[in-house]
């Protein structure tokens, strides 16, 4: 058994490891933490989109002549002022306001800019649209049928990265084939075939989208926003508005909640734009109906998998294939395909593994990420096949898991050699503390189910500087989203290694200007990359601070430490220096200011099995199992969940309140996917854009999840930590499918899991 | 447009503000007083994050006139925390992770104001049933819940 090596061996004693509180609380309790909703410029103007009443038809004609009448509008564009501004970061597919066709009811057809957020809202109802209406392509079956019409006629034409493989309305197919499934299946004593489908869910941050832009005199434009990637962004709008990145400075705005629904540009080229046509700020914000119609959800998906299985339930081979419903644009969907071929088989040995990820053009809001994208819908078809082989086989679902599950040394789907593997770890603790053996009362049912996940790579960088007073500031360029990975992970893992309280921390993030390159809070990675970054600048800080110290003390560097904030001697902590004479000694010599920078090693995978994925292996993954006790009443189909349970593998807890924080937020938007959540398509409009018909869980609806953290470090995170963010909302729909199912002993194979579906499923047979 | 004069008193200010006569009470407090705490979400009255109290009653602002609330003493966020010194129920939510990104956090707190003013030992359950209508969408709520309790802990320690 390999042994992991931790970057760091120890982690410093104190603060690691403590539920240390975040660092901008005391502004978010007070109402005084500013969001970019909040964010005001003088002499700023309103921005406002007109948008498609029709899902899919030819632009005939824009008539905008009454708007610009309309006094107090200050500049009007259509899609013949961006023809040649597209979006998004794989498939250029997108223009960013529609040219000549509209693709999803709600995708941008105008822009305007007016004194007041009223008048620029009256003018987009000024503007006249004619459409010749086109059939809706309403979901992957009618898109992939034979002849069916092209989303995009033209899609060839297109620049996309090199990895991507498409095909008409097929905008990303990855494929991974290990082994000899034909002889598995074969061979196989028992094959089961399943078809699940799950519904397109959204983000539904509280602080919807919103920016501002403003140019200068000399054409520099400085972008206000709620977004978690600011680097992202900058590149972004290089990229569609052909300005040069080094015009362009981001500076993010507190977030009011991202989940990956802010990595990609979304509000920001309108205020742009619209900025430098009327040389003033120009700020826009997206309604809540805004929001439901035109901003990437979570793509519905459809499973279809073939499993392989022996005698004993050992698993043999699986087949799958998952079209996931990606809407009009591509987004990130050409990456989420990836996802699905490493979340299908999940995290059990395979003797031979056939599967393929399409994403599907189809007449919907281009989908994009959402926590975890592609992963849920994957797991949901997975997991719940596995409660299906093991009632067929008359194993126990938990049996079932142990004997098939990965340990280390075993290969992930794709080859990757796994390390630190705590699945059945997890397993073990969630049956426990289920009470999984015990009998069932009547009318509930227990459920688990397992996943794994990746901790994201991407480059990150630090500066810590000393301030003349002794006092330490952190320069980073990650996003505090509100999951606490940077005001609390971060700033611990900083203060730590300083011996500080990182209340005497300032930090100093997310600002293209002024901060260091940071690949965006995204794929659960700010914790881990962001901190082994920062321990590198602590670690160059102090040599510089030791080498300053040296010369004053007469003493060698090596002999020196940083301890009770002095600078002073290993072998007589007498001799000593305070941290503001260490820092006026430095700032006589230009400054003390310690940098670091990380990016993971690229984990090493069977390239040659892996076709078309933008990548093809989970980083640093960790493990977790759910289980949750639910009841059904099988006369109306009702389910209340009375207990849901997190064990998550951790690696190393940096900050056991927000690591939990990050598990039970997420589960419970994954609870929320399972009984209640769905963005509803009727004729290719969404019938439900608003929170009283889109069902986001109530605090009523929910029990407490419990969660336990499983602590397996990995050999790549500081201190062994892994990734966290993300890993909550992958399993509940399959942990709550399972719970049903045990409970009933009917399988529901479409989310969301309600009242109605359970009631069908029941009475199905009869 | 038409403009009508409004008093209104905010946190035992009185503001003499003119406002048209379908101006909801959140765009004023925003928009013409500054006071920001108080965030918008859905504009229906659907996810809390806009509620602020009126005499003493938790109330959506963002489908509430302002001129209703003309004659009735407003409280929002800011005028809990007197000189920066945190409410307990502040300070607990701070303390006890049921504060993530934020935006739901100004309503909550006062829905939370609201209950313990009402009924100043809650159980769970009834925590659980006053905040029904104020959504949070990164906590999964367990932490709110136990804030909400602490507080009510603290308070009643007070000398009355």
């Amino acid at each position: 058994m390999r042994t992991p090596t931790k970057i760091v061996e120890t982690a410093p004693p104190g603060i690691i490891g403590t539920s240390s509180p975040r660092l901008d609380r005391r502004d978010k309790v007070a109402g005084t933490f500013e969001y970019g909703a909040d964010a005001i410029r003088p002499g700023m103007l309103w921005g406002r989109l007109r948008r498609s009443e029709i899902p899919h038809g030819i632009i005939r004609s824009i008539d905008i002549s009454h708007a610009v009448a309309l006094p107090g509008v200050r500049s009007v564009i259509t899609g013949e002022d961006t023809v040649d501004f597209l979006a998004s970061r794989l498939i250029r597919d997108e223009p960013i306001i529609a040219h000549e066709r509209v693709r999803y009811h709600g995708e941008p057809v105008a822009a305007v800019a007016a004194d007041t957020e009223e008048i620029a809202e009256e003018a987009c109802r000024l503007i006249t649209v004619e459409y010749q209406p086109l059939p809706i392509i309403h979901d992957t079956g009618e898109a992939l049928a034979d002849g069916a019409p092209l989303i995009h006629p033209n899609w060839e034409s297109y620049w996309a990265a090199p990895l991507v493989r498409r095909n008409g309305n097929v905008m990303s197919h990855a494929s991974l084939k290990r082994g000899d499934v034909a002889s598995a299946f074969a061979a196989a004593p028992h094959v089961f075939e399943d078809h699940y489908d799950v519904s397109m869910v959204h983000q539904v941050s509280l602080e919807g989208r919103v920016a501002i832009a403003e140019f200068d005199s000399d054409g520099n434009v400085h972008v206000w926003s709620s977004h978690q990637y600011p680097f992202g962004l900058r590149q972004d709008l290089a990229d569609i508005l052909h300005i040069p990145v080094g015009k362009i400075r981001v500076t993010i705005t507190g977030v009011g909640g991202g989940f990956g629904g802010k990595l990609y540009a979304g509000v920001e080229p309108y205020c742009v734009l619209l900025s430098q046509r009327t040389r003033r700020p120009v700020k826009m914000r997206f309604t809540r109906d805004e929001e439901m119609i035109a901003t990437s959800p979570r793509t519905g998906a459809r499973v279809s998998l073939r499993t392989a299985v022996d005698e004993t339930g050992r698993f043999l081979a699986r087949e799958g294939v998952i079209h996931y419903d990606s809407g009009a644009y591509s987004a990130s969907s050409p990456s989420i395909v990836s996802v699905g071929l490493l979340a299908l088989p999940g995290p059990y040995r395979w003797k031979a593994l056939s599967i393929d990820a399409m994403a599907v053009y189809t007449n919907k809001a281009n989908c994009g990420s959402y926590r975890a994208p592609g992963a849920p819908q994957a797991v949901f078809a997975g997991e719940s096949q596995i409660d299906k082989i093991a009632r067929s086989l008359d194993i126990d679902p938990f049996d079932l898991r142990m004997m098939n599950a990965v340990e280390d040394g075993d290969l992930g789907p794709t080859g990757q050699v796994l390390n630190s593997v705590s699945l059945k770890e997890t397993l073990k603790v969630a049956a426990e503390a289920i009470g999984w053996t015990e009998p069932r009362q009547h009318g509930r049912g227990k459920g688990l189910a397992c996943s794994w996940w990746t901790t994201t790579g991407g480059a990150s960088s630090a500066y810590i500087r000393l301030d003349e007073d002794g006092s330490f500031v952190l320069v980073v360029g990650g996003t505090e989203i509100g999951t606490g990975a940077l005001t609390a992970g971060v700033a611990q893992i900083c203060a730590g290694e300083l011996g500080i309280d990182p209340e005497e921390l300032q930090l100093i993030s997310a600002d293209t200007e002024v901060t260091p390159y940071d690949f965006g809070a995204q794929g659960s990675r700010t914790t881990v990359q962001i901190g082994n970054a920062v321990i590198k600048a602590t670690a160059d800080l102090k040599s510089q601070m030791f080498e300053v110290a040296a010369g004053e003390l007469g003493i060698d560097p090596d002999r020196l430490e940083l301890a009770d904030k002095q600078i002073r001697s290993r072998d007589d902590p007498t001799r000593a220096l305070e941290l503001s004479e260490v820092a006026r000694l430095g700032a006589s010599r230009g400054g003390l200011l310690g940098r670091g920078s990380h990016l993971q090693p690229p984990t090493a995978f069977d390239e040659a099995a892996v076709e078309g994925a933008v990548f093809g292996v989970f980083n640093t993954p960790s493990f977790g199992t759910h289980a949750c006790e639910i009841e059904v009443d099988a006369d109306t189909g009702e389910a209340t969940l009375h207990r849901y349970l997190v064990v998550q593998d951790v690696g190393k807890v940096i900050n056991p309140l927000y690591a939990k924080g990050q598990l039970s937020g997420g589960a419970v938007q994954g609870i929320g996917q399972a009984l209640f959540e769905e963005l509803s398509y009727r004729d290719g409009v969404v019938a439900n854009p608003n929170l009283t018909d889109y069902k986001v869980p109530t605090i009523v609806d929910v029990p407490e999840v419990e969660t336990i953290l499983v602590e397996r470090p990995s050999p790549t995170g500081p201190y062994g930590a892994k990734g966290v963010g993300e890993t909550g909302i992958i399993a509940p729909t399959a942990c709550i499918a399972n719970g049903i199912y045990d409970a009933v002993g009917v399988q529901v194979t479409r989310t969301p899991l309600t009242a109605q579906r359970i009631w069908e499923a029941l009475h199905s047979d009869t | 447009m038409t403009l009508i004069p409004l008093e209104l008193r905010v946190n035992g200010a009185v503001h003499q503000i003119q406002v048209t006569p379908g101006a909801f009470l959140l765009d004023v407090l925003r928009d013409d007083l500054g006071l920001q705490g108080t965030k918008e979400a859905c504009a229906e009255g659907e996810c809390g994050a806009c509620t602020v109290l009126i005499d003493g009653r938790a109330v959506t602002s963002c489908i509430y006139f302002a001129a209703q609330a003309q004659g009735h003493e407003i409280t929002t966020i800011e005028g809990l925390s007197d000189d920066g010194l945190l409410q307990p129920l502040q300070q607990a939510f701070a303390d006890l992770g049921a504060v993530q990104c934020g935006f739901c956090t100004p309503g909550l707190v006062m829905a939370a104001t609201g209950l313990l003013d009402q009924s100043p030992n809650p159980s769970a359950a009834e925590v659980r049933e006053g905040l029904a209508g104020n959504l949070c969408r990164c906590t999964g709520y367990g932490n709110i819940v136990w804030a909400v309790l602490d507080a009510a802990m603290q308070r009643g320690r007070e000398p009355l």
